[in-house]
């Protein structure tokens, strides 16, 4: 009996924490999208409303038809799209090699990968520029989607090289005497275990490729072929921010986000829980 | 802790393919392949070839070449125009940026910073799991809300927050001076060389709290029921177990994320760069990230730029490596 | 399991297209192709005219931090220098203003720099001295027939080394603005003429405890106290840059940066100059800050986000000697020394300083640099104060090191207003600093 009641009671407990919490970690963008419904002369309002006395969509309208903006987030979609296929499959043939083929250097070398994680990115930009040109990558959206993929390979292969590892071994042994060769397993045993872990790799991958700047705004000249992050950076003019439609823009570029997550988060819970995170 | 044997084995039919399974302790004991063909160094090197090449090749072109090449011009006062005209300095630049009192200043703002937030993100993001690993209604909803601040830009999070603790109009000032009446006068949060900090630290602990909080759900859930139930059984209350069950089996995933936190927390930079506008006031906010991007970018210093952020990566190799060799000790389940 | 299967089957497919889509893209533009040499101006020969070369068509790049107004009009200045150079195209990029400079660096140390830009003049010195500009003088046939019909002021800052390595595009300066509701409200009727007065109404004007400030700065970086600066007949520098011992710490210096003081410690000047507090030009329109100093861009932006609100345009209020002064802003057009395109590059810088492109450019708030245009009837009117402002305005230094004094300045004015020394001993400490950085 009172162990029922501590129950409920714990459970009653964790809601109203719960919510609480949803309050902390909603209200910013509740603020946001308030805001992005506010006409400019209220964004400073005092004192500042947490619902808009003038609603209006035209914040909206104006980012949405400025600078093509369709058309970035169209490129936006193409390069996240193309980065996350290529890094799940280019991670998972180097993490499968790390997990279970064995070669001389095979730490050393995975060491070296991780070193790739330390590194401000930022500091590597002019040099990938350099690079990119001479490679005739330069203001090609396969240029972007290459040095994507390249950022993400260290803590993509790490996540999936413990994933893997936590397989169980048995499958893969009994292909093995039936005579599978690696890419055989590879492909027909291990990875179609591992959708947690690829789904894990799809999310962060699709989420770095999508907010990306500094690469993005160096490594594409042309206006046609620029992703969405430059033009909400376009909202912000030398003189005066247009904070309403700057908001507006990032809400609109939010949902796709939010769809890939909501779509792969429950794999997502069962993949990082097979990530070697345990130990 | 227990050992491998007397785990039990329903766990695997529940569908979590977490943890170690029974035939992983034959292997373990056993010749680890039962059909190795050939075993000479050459054929193994060209059967993982195809597997590592595709890789390789991106991260030595992309990743591997940038490095050398940004190591190489810290030696030298870079000329980008025209490279060949670069003179050689040595150790110059680095002997400059560790006599700088703004970059010392800076290193100081991040170690505040990384101090600061990996820990509040630990925390919350705890709290946060072990709610949410309660049988609860609407729990992917509340997943959801809670990674947001996660995969929101860097950029837009931190206008936000700059915005909401604006001097006169701002939501934080208002809420405490006019609704909780905690204070009398408008905070200048983003004028003072501390205060600016609040925002800052706030905003990173909330950012990645989300983040962490659903890594320690995976840990939490992958820590198998019986064990509280054997344990409440025999009379541990809610904190006890909490203390002696579930911390330790944590432990991995706790060294996991104090690696990867700290990693992020030294490289701090988009937000420091918004809020406080590049160092302001008087070059006291830096970080030192912000500090090499205004070398590098406004004023052209690319080998003094190039050098900050090798002095950087050396001290987040160090720490890094130091935490992993932690993570070696793994806990035996 | 057959479910999840298939999510990756669709996804497979439409990742591969997205690739190959992505790859196929770049072939898309034309590349640049490299002219032959554009046709000779006919000579006064004797020879008989010579058949025309063929001319291949040429494009070239310009870059620009354009706002949204001055962008769409821009089309207008190409479509008008293409259908009179048909043989070249010109394509404009605009970026983002805060990120421009790091994306021009990284551009030309890839070797991609653009054929021309627009830059903000104070990088101009910096850029030449890295050896990415071309010189102008000697290398365009017009540059003396335009540089003759230039506002001395504009034209100086592309001077470097002892050539010029850009063209001032437009030009600009502060002016105060006053909003004429808050004067009318304490019975004033009209704007400060003297620094005297404007010290006074300033503290008229203020209510700190209701947040409403007279005058309101955007910061402590130099472009802000500029305009009282040199109206109250303070210099940072010599006119042969090579000292600043007794210019910027000289006394009339002194005295601007005291007045600014003075009337901050008293709270008649919004403490947003620290940071963190709203924008001058939103507190501006909401009354926050009955007086600032800006610019003109101000008019389409007010028009943009603050309809409702009336802006009016002051000369910058005297200094003791009854002379007013102000700040020279603008933008340089600049061709990059390694152009392949260098005569369509130079045809298009020469175009954009024509009268015809200036005036379509002042249609946006722009204000041309040729002193031909004063007075033109097509000008918008509220140009008049700026132009008049212009006859008195001052250039910055212009020295490649010019953030750095800048720094130095800034980080002065700074420990003044937070009481940490008096202005004397900061501005003696900016003195050191900027001479170090001259002499560097």
């Amino acid at each position: 009996m009172g162990m029922r009641t501590e129950e409920r009671l714990v459970r009653w407990l964790t809601y109203a924490l719960l919510l609480l919490g949803l309050a902390a970690v909603a209200v910013p963008f509740w603020y946001m999208l308030v805001t992005s419904l506010k006409p400019q002369s209220f964004i400073f309002e005092v004192p500042p409303r947490l619902w808009p006395t003038q609603a209006t969509l035209g914040n909206y309208a104006a980012a949405l038809s400025k600078d093509s903006f369709g058309l970035y987030f169209l490129n936006s979609l193409l390069v996240a799209v193309a980065s996350v296929s290529l890094t799940v499959l280019i991670s998972a043939l180097l993490a499968y090699a790390f997990a279970r083929l064995h070669f001389s250097g095979k730490e050393p070398l995975f060491n070296l990968l991780l070193l790739g994680m330390m590194i401000p990115p930022v500091m590597l930009i002019i040099p990938q520029f350099i690079i990119a040109k001479q490679l005739k990558l330069f203001n090609s959206l396969l240029g972007l989607i290459l040095v994507y993929v390249t950022m993400n390979l260290s803590i993509q292969t790490f996540l999936l090289r413990g994933f893997f590892e936590g397989i169980p071994k048995d499958l893969e042994e009994a292909a093995l005497i039936d005579g599978a060769g690696q890419w055989t397993i590879f492909s027909r045993v291990v990875l179609p275990l591992s959708r947690p872990g690829l789904a894990v790799v799809t999310i962060f991958t699709f989420l770095y490729s999508w907010d990306e700047f500094p690469w993005a705004h160096v490594a594409i000249k042309e206006t046609t072929k620029r992703t969405l992050p430059i033009a909400i950076a376009l909202f912000q003019s030398q003189h005066l921010t247009e904070w309403g439609q700057v908001f507006a823009a990032s809400i609109v570029a939010l949902i796709p986000v939010v769809v890939v997550f909501v779509i792969f988060q429950r794999n997502f819970i069962r993949g990082v829980t097979t990530t070697g995170l345990k130990g | 802790m227990s050992s491998r044997e007397s785990k039990p084995a329903p766990r695997f039919a529940e569908g979590r393919a977490a943890v170690p399974t029974v035939s992983d302790t034959i292997a373990e004991f056993a010749p680890r392949r039962p059909r190795v063909r050939l075993s000479r160094p050459l054929t193994r090197a060209a059967a993982a070839a195809p597997f590592i090449i595709p890789g390789l090749a991106l991260y030595l072109t992309f990743i591997l070449a940038p490095m050398v090449y940004s190591f190489a011009i810290s030696f030298f006062e870079w000329n980008i125009v025209r490279p060949p005209l670069s003179e050689w300095v040595g150790l110059a630049n680095y002997r400059q940026a560790l006599g700088n009192p703004i970059f010392r200043r800076a290193v100081l703002n991040t170690l505040a910073y990384a101090a600061v937030t990996v820990p509040g993100q630990m925390a919350i993001g705890l709290f946060v799991a072990v709610l949410l690993n309660q049988q609860i209604r609407a729990r992917a909803f509340f997943r959801v809300v809670y990674y947001l601040p996660v995969i929101t830009s860097w950029v837009i999070v931190s206008l936000l927050f700059e915005y909401m603790f604006v001097g006169q109009s701002g939501l934080v000032n208002y809420l405490l001076r006019d609704v909780l009446h905690l204070i009398r006068e408008n905070v200048r949060w983003l004028a003072d060389p501390v205060l600016a900090f609040v925002p800052i630290h706030l905003l990173g602990i909330w950012k990645g709290a989300g983040w962490t909080a659903i890594i320690f759900l995976a840990g939490l859930q992958a820590i198998p029921e019986q064990l509280h139930e054997a344990a409440s059984v025999d009379g541990a209350g809610r904190l006890s177990r909490f203390r002696h069950i579930t911390l330790p089996l944590l432990r991995p995933t706790l060294v996991f994320l104090i690696v990867v936190l700290t990693i992020g927390g030294l490289n701090a930079y988009i937000s420091f760069l918004l809020i406080t506008d590049g160092g302001n006031p008087l070059d006291l906010t830096h970080s030192v990230l912000t500090l090499m991007y205004e070398a590098t970018f406004t004023r052209l210093e690319f080998g003094y730029g190039s050098s900050i952020s090798y002095l950087l990566t050396a001290f987040v190799f160090v720490i890094s490596v130091f935490q992993l060799r932690l993570l070696r000790r793994r806990v035996e389940l | 399991m057959k479910t999840l299967h298939s999510r990756f089957t669709v996804f497979g497919p439409l990742a591969v297209l997205a690739v190959i889509l992505a790859a196929c893209a770049p072939a898309a533009t034309p590349a640049p192709i490299s002219a032959p040499a554009a046709e000779p101006t006919a000579a006064p020969s004797t020879e008989a005219p010579a058949e025309p070369a063929p001319v291949e068509p040429v494009a070239i790049t310009y870059w620009h931090t354009m706002s949204d107004p001055e962008t769409a009009q821009l089309e207008t200045v190409v479509a008008a220098f293409e259908a009179a150079n048909p043989d070249i195209t010109v394509e404009t990029t605009r970026y983002a203003y805060d990120d421009f400079k790091p994306a021009l660096l990284t551009s030309i140390a890839g070797g991609e720099a653009p054929d021309t830009a627009r830059l903000d003049i104070i990088w101009v010195p910096e850029f030449a001295e890295l050896g990415a500009l071309m010189q102008l003088d000697g290398a365009m046939a017009e540059f003396e027939a335009i540089a003759a019909d230039l506002f001395p002021g504009p034209l100086a800052t592309n001077h470097w080394d002892g050539h010029y390595f850009g063209l001032p595009q437009n030009t600009n300066t502060q002016v105060l603005l006053w909003n004429e509701g808050r004067f009318q409200e304490l019975g004033l009727t009209a704007p400060p003429q003297s620094a005297a007065e404007f010290a006074e109404v300033a503290c008229q004007l203020s209510s700190p405890a209701d947040e409403r400030y007279g005058y309101a700065l955007g910061g402590t970086y130099f472009w802000a106290p500029a305009p009282i600066f040199y109206a109250m007949g303070g210099k940072v520098v010599d006119e042969g840059i090579t000292t600043s011992t007794g210019y910027v710490n000289g006394p009339d210096s002194v005295a601007a940066f005291s007045l600014l003081n003075d009337l901050y410690q008293q709270g008649c000047i919004s403490p947003n100059v620290l940071g963190g507090g709203i924008g001058t030009a939103d507190g501006h329109a909401t009354g926050a800050y009955a007086m600032i100093t800006d610019g003109p861009w101000m008019v389409d932006i007010y028009k943009g986000s603050y309809p409702d609100f009336e802006v009016n345009f002051a000369p910058i209020p005297s200094g003791p000697d009854g002379t007013t002064s102000s700040v020279v802003g603008g933008e340089d057009a600049v061709v990059f020394a390694d152009t392949d395109q260098a005569d369509a590059a130079m045809e298009w810088v020469a175009f954009l300083l024509s009268e015809d492109a200036q005036r379509t450019m002042a249609e946006v708030g722009v204000i041309p640099t040729r002193s031909s245009l004063v007075g033109d009837p097509s000008l918008p009117p509220y140009f008049d104060i700026f132009l008049q402002q212009l006859e008195t305005a001052q250039a910055r230094v212009p020295h490649p090191k010019w953030s750095d004094m800048d720094g130095a300045i800034n980080n002065a004015f700074q420990r003044v207003l937070r009481g940490d020394q008096t202005v004397q001993q900061a501005l003696d400490q900016a003195a050191g600093e900027i001479n170090s950085l001259i002499t560097g």
